[in-house]
């Protein structure tokens, strides 16, 4: 059994060594500020989650962008969520994240595409299936919206809330 | 990133402080019950949310966690004589019994009458398993035992070690539901431990580094599923459980056991990490417990005498630069446990959150962060008992399954997440 209890370099200055995770040497950290995410994308795939993502653009972010998505066949089209049309080709350019919404699967196909999109580009996405509780409200929406995005999310949260969209975007400093 | 008032809120558990309420709803780890072997047995001093206890065990196998200080003068009753059904202070006598009532002020006359009004604060010290448990809040709310899996099987079929982490609980806990670190720091481990080596579910996990995550609440926590690709049209799906505030448990591995942690704040820089392997129908072989007593698998090598690590970060946790270069050991520190806390060590004493990067695949993190950051307001404003204190919410198992891309692994595992007595675990 191993009885080696120092350092066999013997640093002679204490942020040399793993002892400088104490608090006194965590003092010495370099507090230079951090960057904020490039420009995540934030797309709403339904009216429902349409509905989230503009109470959600209206937080202060820093560089967060915010769209819904009309998703028929082919290319879905993009609007900014104060309803400027965009392009998703253009909009994923500068992107490093893709974070997508909804609350059932009426955008199933923008999910496709979306995550196609990302997947050829090397973004890194996430998906968000935030269930409608509203009285008449279908009970299975929700579960078909997260089978229709599994494929496209590297992280797929079902049963989130909208606290969890906000989270989420904060802790990615958008 | 998170806002330095929620770090502050989410790592500070003393008494007083919202998160340290939260802990004190619950049965917790105090100490191994091997710390206390006999009855009148040396004291054992410890201590849990920032308070300084002492645990001991008297003369008729009652097990007590009081206040390490005499209330006389303040002398630490580790010194303490444990002898005759309570822990006796050296200094001038003053003897208390596992209640923390005074029992005996040897100078004074009227003696029973002076006891009365000496008491020193006490929590409950309870045996299940290899365990003994505490609960440090208002007895009024009180909630049942603990029902884990892990510390009701027969004695056989489960083992359980600690050792100290020296670091704030809650990056220490953040790393048990960190999936994806595992196919890098832990990927020497995956062919060479004794204790995870040889599954089938290795070779998914090596093969595919890029996993995909799905995190879905339950009724005590958190099911977090790590999805990769196995043969055609199926995924190899890894289900992390998590009960709040600190249990967590890791998917397993082929027929080994499965193990977790209990993640527990010592104070707000230093935890326990209570580590276990059990086995739900099986004993434990010798070979596997041999195993896990030299440190193998998500236990340590500690010094002898202690619960400290033979590799910590005094000696740099032996890094061996050789080994990480060839792959042995990824991050060349021997061992998972070591290879996490040496890590979470040097993320300081309190990780810096305001400063993180966190990306997608951190989503467990980031819910669990706001489940526990909720819970501790709710409890705050509103009394709300939090998640994961119901029995019921402790009985759940990780698993490791392969399923058609079609499936959702929360409705086809929706039993093998669930304790079933007698029931092998679901693992590949």
């Amino acid at each position: 059994m191993a009885t080696r209890h120092v350092s066999p370099q013997d640093p002679s200055l204490p942020g040399s060594c793993a002892r400088a995770a104490t608090a006194a040497e965590a003092r010495y950290r370099i507090r230079r500020p951090v960057a904020p995410a490039r420009a995540p994308r934030v797309i709403a795939l339904d009216d429902g989650a349409a509905e989230i993502v503009r109470r959600t653009a209206a937080l202060p972010w820093a560089t967060a962008r915010f769209y819904t998505c009309a998703s028929g066949e082919g290319t879905p089209q993009l609007h900014g969520i104060e309803g400027r049309p965009a392009t998703l080709a253009d909009e994923l350019a500068t992107a490093d994240v893709v974070v997508m919404i909804a609350t059932d699967d009426g955008g199933a196909g923008g999910a496709h595409a979306v995550g196609t999109a990302c997947r050829q580009r090397g973004i890194m996405t996430a998906g968000l299936v935030v269930p409608n509780t509203g009285v008449d409200a279908d009970a299975d929406a929700a579960d078909r919206a997260v089978a229709a995005m599994r494929p496209h999310a590297r992280v797929l949260l079902p049963g989130a809330d909208e606290s969890d969209v906000v989270e989420l975007l904060t802790a990615l400093r958008a | 990133m998170l806002r330095q008032e929620i770090n502050e809120l989410l790592t500070r558990t003393g008494p007083g402080t919202p998160m340290g309420e939260l802990f004190r709803q619950y049965w917790l780890p105090a100490c191994l019950a091997e710390e206390l072997p006999d009855d009148d047995c040396p004291p054992v001093r410890l201590k849990l949310l920032s308070e300084r206890l002492i645990a001991f065990r008297d003369s008729h196998g009652r097990y007590g966690l009081i206040d390490e200080f005499c209330a006389h003068r303040g002398a630490s009753l580790w010194f303490g004589r444990n002898e005759e059904g309570g822990l006796r202070c050296p200094y001038h006598g003053w003897k208390y019994d596992v209640t923390g009532q005074c029992v005996e002020v040897p100078s004074e006359a009227d003696n029973t009458r002076f006891c009365r009004n000496v008491r020193l604060t006490a929590y409950p010290l309870v045996k299940i398993g290899d365990v003994l448990w505490t609960h440090m809040g208002d007895p009024a709310t009180r909630p049942p035992l603990p029902e884990f899996e892990f510390a009701l099987v027969p004695p056989e079929q489960t083992y359980t070690s600690k050792r100290l982490q020296q670091c704030n609980w809650l990056q220490a806990f953040e790393g048990g539901i960190d999936s994806s670190h595992v196919t890098f720091l832990h990927s020497g481990g995956l062919k060479n431990d004794p204790l995870f080596k040889g599954a089938k579910g290795n070779e998914y996990n090596q093969n595919d580094t890029k996993p995909f995550f799905e995190v879905a609440d339950s009724d005590g926590g958190l099911f977090v599923g790590a999805r990769r690709n196995a043969e055609n049209g199926s995924y190899y799906w890894r289900i992390t459980p998590w009960v709040m505030p600190c249990f967590t448990m890791v998917p397993p591995r082929g027929d080994h056991p499965i193990h977790g942690h209990f993640w527990i704040p010592v104070d707000d820089e230093n935890c326990w990490v209570y580590s276990f392997d059990y086995h739900p129908v099986r004993a434990l072989t010798a070979a596997e417990r041999q195993a896990m007593i030299d440190g193998h698998g998500v236990h340590s090598e500690n010094i002898p005498g202690t619960y400290r690590p033979v590799a910590n970060r005094d000696n740099d946790y032996l890094m061996d630069r050789e080994k990480q270069r060839t792959g042995e050991y990824y991050s060349g520190v021997k061992g998972i446990a070591i290879q996490d806390a040496s890590l979470q060590e040097s993320m300081g004493p309190i990780a810096d959150r305001t400063r993180e990067r966190l990306v997608p695949a951190d989503a467990g993190i980031i819910k669990a962060r706001l489940k526990l950051r909720k819970a501790a307001i709710a409890l705050r404003d509103h009394g709300t008992t939090p998640p994961g204190v119901d029995p019921a919410h402790h009985r759940v198992r990780s698993a490791a399954v392969v399923l058609p891309h079609a499936e959702s692994f929360l409705d086809a595992c929706r039993e093998d997440v669930r304790v079933r007595p007698g029931v092998p675990i679901a693992s590949v």
